[in-house]
Formats: C-alpha cells, sequence, structure tokens
C-alpha cells in the first residue's frame, strides 16, 4: 500500500471500474487515480411491486445487490421499508435506472439520480480542490481509502497554484467574425491569427501540451470558440488535446430557455472537459460579480465540480447542498418529489398567502436618514426558527411559536444552511478588521458574495414545488416570521422617536432629526435585536435619500426607486435608469455622474447644491449638443433588451422584436431568454440591430430619441432637488450636421460593459461602511461566530 | 411558482375598475375628486395586504378616510395657527 496527498482536481464516472479522481499531488504532478464506487439507490412500493421489481433485477446482465431496508423519509412520520439496489458503478447505476424508471414507471424512487460528486462528498467530505490523503491498493493500483484533511467551512485553507489559460478572440464573435486568438497564462502571451488554421491548430496544441492548464478560461468558448475548434479539428484531422483524460470524449450539454419566476432565462450550449476545466466567462453565472474565486468557493461549499458550478443557478447549489445533508443523515432523496400542497381553507389561505413586507415610502427628499438591514434575513429565520419541511407540517401559528419555540432537533434545511451563516458572519467580521487594500480583502469580498446568492436562493427553493425538500407551508411560514420582524423594528423604531420612511423586506430607513451619528442608532439596533431574536446591521446614514414615485403618476409611491448618498459620499441606487440593462451607456454614465456630483454635497439647501445643479444643466446641454453633433460613439448608444418570446410569438413589432428579425434575415437566430443590441435609426424600421455585418450610418441615428431619453434619466434626479422638470428644446429632425466618419466595433466592448457601473453600490471610496456597527441577538451560536 | 392569490395591488386595481362606469358618468371635476380618493388608499397598500381581509374594499375605505382625516388635522393646524397670530 502507498499513501499521497494531493488536491482534488476532478471528479467523474469512469467505465467499469468506478470512477476516476484527478488529483495535484504536493510535487506539482497531475495524475489519475481509479477508485472503486459502487452506487446504492431505492426503490417504494407496495410489497407484491416490490418482489416483482425484485425478481426483475436478479435476472439482468448487471450484478445487483438486494435488500429491504428501513430509510427516513423526510414527508412522512415513522420511516419506510424500502427495496436498496446496490449497482457496481456508477455507469451500470444510470442505466438500470433509466431502465427501471421507464419499465416500473409507478414505482417511486430515490437517491437516483444524484449527482457522483455529492455522493463522494457525503462518503469522504470530499469537494473540488480539497486537500486528501489517500491510499493506494499495491496490486490494482485503485484507490482502497481517502480521507479529506480540509473542510469547506474553513477560512484559512490554502489554494494549491493551479495552471491557468485565457483564450479570447479578438471581436466579440456575435458581433463580427473574430480575426485572432489571444492566449495567455501567467508566463506569456501568444497571438494566434484564425486565418491561418493549421499553423492555428498546431501551435495551440502545442501550447496545450506545454502549458497543460487545469482551467481553460475563455470567452464564447461554450457557443463559439470549442465548436469552431472542434470543427477544424474534424476538417483537418489535428486532435487537440483539450480533455486532459485521453480516454474521455468531451461531454457537450444542449442549449435551452425556460422560465423562471415570470421570466425567460436561455442558458447556453455547455461543454465540459475531463481532468481540467473549461470555464466561458460568458456562460458563467455571476461571474461579473464574484469571478473565479466566487466559483471556488461555490464549489468548496455545495461539492459540485467546478465546471458545473461555474454553470448552474446558486438555486443548484442550495439544492446540491441539501443533498449531500440528507445522504449523510440517511434520508431518502426523491428522484421526483410526490408530496402536494395540503388543503387549506379560504381563511388560511388568506393570510398564509403573503409575500415579505414591501411599504410604499414617502417620497421625496429626505435627511437624517439611516438605513437598518437584518443580516441574511430569511436564512437566519430558518435556523433561528426551525424551519424545514419536516418541523413545519401545516399553517403555523406565529403567536405560539414565537412564545415557546418548539423544541425540536434541528431539521435539514437549518442544519444545511448554519455552517453557511456562520462562514459568511466569520468573513464579515474579518472583512471589519481589513483596509480594502490588504491582498485578501477581494477574495473574502468575493465569497461573501457567493454566500450570498446561495443564502437568497434558499428560501425561493423552499417554496418551490420541484424542490426535493420543499414545502409551501415553510416557506409561507418563513415570509409569516419575516413580516412580524419587520413589523417588531418599525414599533421599535416609533418608540423610541424614530420615523418610519420605508420597509422593503429585510430592510428599513428610519428618520430623526440631528440623528447623524453611527451612536445615535446604536440603542435602536440593540433593541430590535432583542425584540426579533435576529442578527441586524446598520447599513449606513445618508447625507440625503430620495424616493421616487411612479413614472406614471407623481402622486403613488413605489418601492424600490429610490437614490441616496451616504455620509461617505457613496451611493446606493434602486431602479433608475443606470441600474437597467436597456439604458444605453451613454446616458447611464451621465446620470451616474450626475450623482457622484451631488454625492458630495451635504446639504441639499445649501448655496453649493444650486451651483451644482445649474452646472449639471450645462453639462446635460453640452452632452446634448455633442449628440447631435455625432461626437458619441455609436457604441454608448447601444440598447440591450432581452427577446422574452421567438419571433412568430410577437403580436406587436416591439424595436427588440425587430432588431432580432433583422439579425434572423442574415441567419442569425437569437432564443427567448438571449439578448438583442440594437440602436434606434430614423425611418422605418426605426431600429438597426448592432450585431448586423453592416455598420451604422451615423446621420441615420435617431437623435432626437436618445436626446429626450436623456432628459428624462436627467430629470429622474433633478427633480426630487427641483422639484420642476428641466427641459430642452429638442428640434424635430436630425439638424444638418456634418457626421465625422466612425466605424463600428472600433472600441473594446469589454470596457464598455454597464456591469461596471451598476454595482450593488458604487464606489464607496473608504472603508467606513464596514466599520458601522452590527447587533445579533441573545443567540449562543451567532455570537460565538 | 408563484401565488395563488392576487397580489393586493392587482385587488386594488380591480376593485378601481369596478367602478368605472361609475366615475365616467361623473363630472370631469367629481372625476379628478375621486382619483385623488383611490391614490389615498393606495399609500396603504402594504398595510392593506397585512391585513389579509376577506373585504378588501373596506380597507381602502379606510385608507382613503385615513388619509381624510389627516388633512382635516393638517388644515386645522393651520387655522389654529392663524387664529393665534
Amino acid at each position: 500500500m502507498s499513501k499521497y496527498t494531493g488536491w482534488l482536481l476532478d471528479l467523474y464516472p469512469a467505465a467499469s471500474t468506478g470512477i476516476a479522481l484527478w488529483f495535484l499531488l504536493e510535487n506539482g504532478a497531475r495524475q489519475r487515480f481509479m477508485q472503486p464506487f459502487a452506487v446504492t439507490f431505492h426503490a417504494f412500493a407496495p410489497q407484491p411491486q416490490l418482489r416483482m421489481l425484485w425478481n426483475y433485477l436478479q435476472k439482468q446482465p448487471i450484478p445487483v445487490k438486494l435488500a429491504y431496508t428501513q430509510k427516513t423519509e423526510l414527508f412522512e412520520d415513522k420511516p419506510i421499508t424500502v427495496l436498496s439496489i446496490t449497482a457496481p458503478d456508477p455507469y451500470s447505476q444510470d442505466k438500470l435506472f433509466r431502465r427501471l424508471s421507464f419499465k416500473f414507471p409507478e414505482i417511486t424512487y430515490y437517491d437516483a439520480d444524484l449527482h457522483i460528486a455529492l455522493r463522494h462528498a457525503a462518503l469522504f467530505g470530499t469537494f473540488p480542490l480539497c486537500r486528501c490523503e489517500f491510499t493506494l491498493d499495491n496490486n490494482t493500483g485503485q484507490i482502497i481509502q481517502i480521507t479529506s484533511l480540509d473542510s469547506p467551512w474553513n477560512l484559512q485553507s490554502i489554494r494549491p497554484p493551479l495552471r491557468i489559460m485565457q483564450i479570447e478572440p479578438d471581436e466579440d464573435p456575435r458581433h463580427s467574425q473574430p480575426g485572432a486568438l489571444k492566449i495567455s497564462t501567467e508566463k506569456d502571451t501568444h497571438l494566434l491569427s484564425l486565418r491561418y488554421p493549421r499553423p492555428l491548430m498546431l501551435n495551440l496544441k502545442a501550447l496545450l501540451q506545454r502549458y497543460d492548464p487545469d482551467l481553460l478560461l475563455t470567452a464564447w468558448g461554450d457557443r463559439w470558440l470549442l465548436p469552431y475548434l472542434l470543427e477544424l479539428t474534424e476538417n483537418l484531422n489535428i486532435r487537440l488535446p483539450l480533455n486532459r483524460d485521453s480516454e474521455c470524449e468531451l461531454s457537450w450539454r444542449p442549449e435551452r430557455s425556460y422560465f423562471s419566476y415570470g421570466q425567460v432565462i436561455h442558458r447556453d450550449q455547455q461543454i465540459h472537459l475531463a481532468g481540467r476545466w473549461h470555464i466561458d466567462i460568458h456562460n458563467a453565472m455571476l461571474y461579473h460579480d464574484y469571478k473565479m474565486e466566487g466559483i471556488y468557493e461555490l464549489s468548496r461549499v455545495t461539492s459540485l465540480p467546478l465546471q458545473t458550478t461555474a454553470r448552474v443557478s446558486p438555486g443548484s447549489g442550495i439544492s446540491a447542498m441539501q443533498m449531500v445533508t440528507a445522504l449523510r443523515q440517511d434520508i431518502l432523496v426523491p428522484w421526483h418529489k410526490q408530496q402536494v400542497e395540503a388543503p387549506k381553507t379560504a381563511w388560511e389561505l388568506l393570510l398564509s398567502d403573503q409575500g415579505g413586507l414591501v411599504y410604499q415610502p414617502v417620497t421625496g427628499l429626505h435627511r437624517h436618514v439611516a438605513e437598518l438591514d437584518f443580516i441574511s434575513m430569511y436564512p437566519s429565520i430558518m435556523v433561528h426558527y426551525n424551519i424545514s419541511p419536516e418541523t413545519i407540517r401545516g399553517p403555523v401559528n406565529l403567536n405560539e411559536r414565537l412564545a415557546a419555540p418548539p423544541d425540536k432537533p434541528p431539521g435539514l434545511i437549518p442544519q444545511t444552511l448554519k455552517p453557511l451563516l456562520d462562514k459568511r458572519m466569520a468573513i464579515k467580521h474579518r472583512l471589519l478588521t481589513l483596509q480594502a487594500s490588504d491582498p485578501g480583502y477581494e477574495s473574502l469580498k468575493a465569497k461573501a458574495s457567493a454566500h450570498k446568492w446561495l443564502l437568497v436562493t434558499c428560501f425561493g427553493y423552499l417554496g418551490y414545488k420541484n424542490a426535493r425538500f420543499g414545502r409551501i407551508e415553510a416557506h409561507e411560514a418563513v415570509t409569516a416570521y419575516g413580516r412580524e420582524a419587520l413589523l417588531r423594528a418599525k414599533e421599535a423604531a416609533e418608540d423610541l422617536g424614530f420615523s418610519v420612511l420605508h420597509l422593503y423586506v429585510d430592510g428599513m430607513w428610519v428618520q430623526q432629526e440631528n440623528a447623524d451619528k453611527v451612536s445615535d442608532y446604536e440603542a435602536l439596533l440593540r433593541e430590535i435585536a432583542s425584540r426579533t431574536g435576529l442578527p441586524i446591521s446598520l447599513e449606513g446614514i445618508y447625507n440625503w435619500i430620495a424616493f421616487l414615485p411612479s413614472r406614471q403618476d407623481a402622486r403613488i409611491p413605489v418601492a424600490n426607486r429610490y437614490f441616496g448618498a451616504y455620509q461617505d459620499s457613496s451611493l446606493k441606487v434602486r431602479g433608475i435608469e443606470l441600474r437597467r440593462r436597456d439604458t444605453p451607456l451613454w446616458i447611464a454614465e451621465k446620470q451616474q455622474a450626475i450623482l457622484q456630483q451631488l454625492a458630495r454635497i451635504k446639504d441639499p439647501e445649501s448655496e453649493m447644491m444650486s451651483n451644482t445643479l445649474s452646472k449639471i444643466k450645462n453639462d446635460v446641454r453640452k452632452s446634448i449638443a455633442g449628440l447631435t453633433m455625432g461626437h458619441i460613439a455609436p457604441e454608448k448608444l447601444i440598447i440591450t433588451q432581452k427577446l422574452s418570446r421567438t419571433l412568430e410569438e410577437y403580436r406587436s413589432s416591439s424595436p427588440a422584436a425587430r432588431a432580432a428579425s433583422q439579425l434572423a434575415e442574415i441567419g442569425k437566430v437569437l432564443r427567448p431568454g438571449q439578448m438583442v443590441r440594437f440602436i434606434y435609426m430614423l425611418g422605418s424600421p426605426g431600429v438597426q440591430a448592432w450585431d448586423l455585418p453592416q455598420p451604422i450610418q451615423l446621420d441615420k441615428i435617431d437623435i432626437d430619441r436618445y436626446a429626450r431619453l436623456m432628459l428624462r434619466a436627467v430629470n429622474t434626479i433633478l427633480m426630487p432637488f427641483t422639484g420642476e422638470k428641466f427641459s430642452l428644446n429638442i428640434n424635430s429632425g436630425n439638424p444638418s450636421v456634418s457626421f465625422p466618419i466612425c466605424t463600428t466595433g472600433g472600441l473594446p466592448l469589454l470596457k464598455l460593459m454597464k456591469s461596471n457601473l451598476i454595482s450593488q453600490k458604487i464606489a464607496a471610496p473608504k472603508n467606513e461602511l464596514n466599520l458601522l456597527p452590527a447587533f445579533y441577538p441573545e443567540n449562543k451560536d451567532l455570537q460565538q461566530v | 411558482m408563484g401565488r395563488t392569490l392576487a397580489s393586493i395591488t392587482q385587488v386594488f386595481l380591480q376593485e378601481q375598475e369596478a367602478f368605472s362606469r361609475f366615475r365616467r358618468a361623473l363630472r370631469r371635476s367629481d372625476q379628478e375628486a375621486m382619483d385623488d380618493l383611490f391614490i389615498a388608499a393606495r399609500k396603504h397598500l402594504s398595510a392593506a395586504a397585512y391585513a389579509a381581509h376577506a373585504l378588501p374594499f373596506e380597507v381602502f375605505l379606510l385608507a382613503m378616510l385615513l388619509e381624510e382625516h389627516k388633512e382635516v388635522i393638517r388644515l386645522r393646524k393651520i387655522i389654529e395657527e392663524k387664529q393665534d397670530e
């Protein structure tokens, strides 16, 4: 027997032997090992049917072990008797299960379709990039024992130095045909022309062999690059070593569009590699938010392989975590959930079918305002009040439960969430002590962001009918606790002499004359934490904040349209143009610049403010003059909209639909959920799709329309300060000015991406916000963090 | 996913819609006053949702009354201040 130590890179089923595991060993070598891995799943049905299944299975060519066992089914009061079927390896289990589900569809199956990485995680505590010690059998060379030396909840774990190769085309392939590939590693950068396929392929092959990357980080790799390279492989008969495991084929997942939360979502096709990872930055969920650091962290805590983690929604991550908890506790994971909602009376439905509490704010400009936020409110509620499908069986009597929280052991959901919540709190505490310039700061922030997404979705999954461990009553209980907590917070604020301007699910905005210091809010935070039992923090104190009315009727307040400047001059902005995807960059940038100018002013009634306002108006006049003179690059006028249906399904032809049909005519067919980019043009059809080959004719751009959009965005900001609309005389028809020649596609699109602009909180220059206090209720577990 | 019951905003709009014939037959000046009443009710939608009342229009009426009374208080204060001067 020989012992090894190394970091787990990849894990997937291997034909006939069990599973293949790739390790980065301590000597730097990347090596594949095999591990025998039998897989057990279960069947539940009346006894005669199970007997029939037993007989059938014994006649199958795949050798299986069969046994009747008692197992916990979360939705049943008592353990149930199931037929446990153990297949020798993941491949045969998958084959067998497909056959059974087709032949015996009426049988209920459990643990049947779980990802192999989750099974491995449940048994051995492994996760991607975890440090392991393993022992090989000298005769077979296979792994006979494996132990994880790391924990996903460890804050200190060290990541091994990974070899990353980045490949990106010089042009956005959706817009025009790229001419070259830029290939960079930490050692060097190469530029390979796409015009000469044979040298391209040979060079790429040499680079892959020489560098042997662990991660292939591409731009448009799923959609364009890898399919293109595979096409060249066929045509030129040059095999690229994309997979590290030469015995495996590339694994393709087709593209799809689906409907979720009232929105059409489009997921591009995916290409996964074996033995190394492929991640396409344009097909990775939330890559713009937390980058690779967040993906590493997500795969640590969810145990899902890195390539999967990068591409799935945080909801699938939470689901995976719940499955691992269930496997470890010997709780059955249903294949298809059988549970339906229990009947309710109309009165019960009326009381329980409610969401979070959302107020209509007091519109207008306000001073002396602070924002207080409950920290991860819904997950905290689930953990603190033990909300899980097995602990909440029917409608909840909130008063009873609040008076004496039931003394049950923590359920599956609280057990899954608690370590995650604790780790997030620990990271937040650590961030308080670090300067933004600290080398570890960015990485911790990315981790906190990854955790936030998991925690945000875990609540929705409790109410999702297809979630394996969802139960609507538990979901409703969470919002009921949430509403109660927010109302208690409101009462506490009013008792302490604050007026409440706005309440929004887990946050509140309170106002008190001259309450401008952090210490003015400490008593309130403490009071709320003690009345609700939930952790709450001071998000910040505003110099001023404006809650905006509806765009349709200025008398109607809306919940989520506001902007404000904190005392450190950073901004919080919600629901206005610059946060919207369909606002052209020219307008978003201007709006942000105006906000930043205003954010520097502490007192909105000062003379400095009126000076700034007239300066802003002048700037806007100049900007619009610049537009009419053709000084604005067309890239900055692009409108991006999501297609919500297929072209045939559009009843009236919206600008987005017209642009998409222009693209369809040249063979670029977009699917629902995909983005279409266009520019407003004069004449018919009023738009030109950005991704058409012909350049934009600058003198045909609909200047009036852009000028009006700009004024609307400017007025959104100025109206709360001035109380009147700022307007310019915009002549109809474009002025006859000569336009400078400008070709499209000139500006690097990556730099123009608005995601940099629409960050959560704009440019907090100092680290002050992080120093604001947070208060935790009398809860030992939370205080330990 | 989604909710079984209509949201409070949907309920509000339905109730408002139910009076569209009544509104149409009013004089223009009365129509404007009536619109003001509905906007007053709209300011308290979150409280109406939380109330989960079986007859939501009763809550909307109370919300209109509430805003009316706030206005009475405000005006009374102005008059009292004027009298004091």
